[in-house]
């Protein structure tokens, strides 16, 4: 009896040891060069595989349809944000890999001219969640800005990698169909959903009219400043000093700062004032990134503003309270800030928790879907777009 | 047949905790995640970000795939290095620590 206690502490103390040696050990397993996500320039071997997949996808008609299915069963709004991250991707791809522009181009304007044709044929709830019926907009004729403004930076990222004058008319046409509405709104703030409004759609709103300008030669510049001061003056939380998410049309909070959001905001922002994208990144990084024991996650809410999990948030992992939403998008700050130190052990646990599964050279993470692995794509190539609007004037 | 099974000692089963134990532990462990794995379970773990692993087989079963996945993944690349790690040292200690016991004697020839 001695003898099988004695042997059950120590083969417990053994285990306890390892786990101690193990634990900490595990991340090195996952861990890989920073390169290996994000290269400068050209392509990191892990975005080609990406992008090797989602032309697959798109050149595939039965297995697309599977996987918008797959989305669409859960959240029509992934389906339209897919193809938005997609053609924002390509659109980098293109700029860093000149010798297979012919094939991005090409698949940016199938993806693109499907698009208007679902929006057109089905209408603009085709895109939204269910709930969008159930109340009138605030501002009429009724427009979502979730798809005016993803539509927009779509046109404007294709004709900024090569001009197409088919896209210039339907890119102006949106253009100012926003502008004229920022300018009625009496708080210069839109709706996406009936009197709810998201940070989101508003800076990429703003970083579409900013590359028309770039395009067309216009100027809104007065516009992106009036809204960024409005914004730092009523859409800001004060104990966290970040943009809130989500608002009504008069600016009453709905949601907080969240993950989901805030990380693509601060790519958004660097368009459109360099510094305070700067800074909310810094408060977004401070607030919400995190890393144990080698592995780097995100959280959906700062702790001065708790929220509910969501279809944004994702599920939300207790005890490190890690928001899969937010950790997915924190892959775009990281990459747009070079934040190589958050960036490394974010794409460790990319590797062991969002399950790659690499065949033929392409690559998905099926813990993610379609709508993810764009946003991840995304997160791997942006950089050349943004650099050459801010480099100033276009090449015609 | 009974008797050519019985040489292979590592289908005996072991003492609880002690390394045997712990190496057999992992080699199971090791062996259900590998054919799950094989059987292409990977692709269920879409439920993690709220889409549905498979149109065919619904949400319930779906999820339920996945969270098998999810754990035998989980034992495999977290449990299963713990465990052999465990084993190692449970034998080096065996080794090393264990009280020396003198060797009987050899019988004398009669």
């Amino acid at each position: 009896m001695k003898a099988r206690l004695q042997r059950i502490l120590a083969g417990l103390a053994a285990l306890m040891v390892a786990a101690v040696i193990w634990l900490p050990c595990l991340h090195f397993v996952f861990t890989r060069p920073v390169s290996a996500f994000r290269a400068e320039p050209g392509l990191s071997p892990e975005a080609r595989q990406l992008a090797a997949r989602h032309l697959q996808l798109w050149t595939d008609p039965a297995l697309r349809e599977t996987e918008l299915k797959k989305m669409r069963v859960s959240n029509a709004e992934w389906d339209f944000m897919g193809r938005g991250y997609m053609v924002w991707s390509l659109a980098n791809t293109a700029l860093r890999d000149p010798a297979s522009r012919p094939l991005y181009l090409q698949t940016m304007d199938q993806i693109i001219d499907e698009t208007l044709r679902l929006e057109k044929q089905e209408g603009m709830y085709f895109f939204l969640m269910p709930y969008a019926k159930d109340r009138r907009y605030v501002m009429q004729p009724a427009r979502s800005l979730f798809l005016d403004s993803e539509i927009a930076l779509m046109l404007a990222a294709r004709r900024a990698v090569e001009e197409k004058p088919e896209y210039k008319p339907l890119l102006a046409e949106r253009v100012n169909v926003m502008v004229e509405r920022f300018q009625k709104s009496p708080r210069m703030i839109l709706e996406s959903y009936p009197d709810e409004c998201w940070m989101f759609d508003h800076c990429v709103a703003l970083d579409a009219i900013r590359m028309a300008d770039y395009l067309d030669g216009n100027d809104h510049s007065a516009l992106i400043r009036d809204w960024i001061a409005m914004a730092r003056r009523r859409l800001v939380d004060p104990k966290s000093g970040m943009l809130i998410s989500s608002f009504t049309t008069d600016g009453t909070p709905l949601d907080g700062p969240e993950g989901s959001s805030i990380w693509m905001v601060t790519h958004s922002l660097q368009l459109l004032d360099a510094d305070f994208a700067r800074d909310q990144y810094q408060r977004a990084r401070k607030e919400l990134g995190a890393t144990t024991l080698g592995f780097g996650y995100a959280h959906e809410w700062p702790k001065s503003w708790p929220g509910m999990p969501d279809v944004d948030s994702g599920p939300i992992f207790p005890v490190f309270d890690i928001s899969a939403g937010s950790s997915g998008m924190a892959f775009i700050g990281a990459c747009a800030f070079r934040d190589d130190e958050f960036l490394k052990p974010l794409a460790a646990t990319l590797e062991f928790a969002a399950f790659p599964s690499r065949t033929d050279g392409r690559l998905k993470y099926c813990a993610s879907n379609q709508v993810g692995d764009a946003a991840l794509l995304y997160a791997a190539t942006l950089g050349p777009l943004w650099q050459k609007v801010q480099m100033g004037a276009k090449t015609r | 047949m009974k008797k050519n099974l019985k040489k292979w000692t590592i289908f005996q089963r072991a003492e609880f905790l002690s390394a045997k134990d712990l190496l057999q532990r992992a080699v199971v462990i090791s062996l259900l995640f590998l054919a799950l794995h094989l059987a292409g379970f990977r692709e269920f773990t879409g439920v993690l970000n709220g889409t549905i692993g498979s149109l065919a087989l619904g949400w319930n079963l779906s999820a339920f795939l996945a969270v098998i996945y999810i754990v035998l993944y989980l034992a495999f690349v977290v449990l299963v290095p713990i465990l052999i790690l465990a084993a190692g040292i449970l034998a080096i200690g065996q080794r090393f620590l264990a009280p020396r016991t003198k060797s009987p004697a050899k019988p004398l020839p009669d």
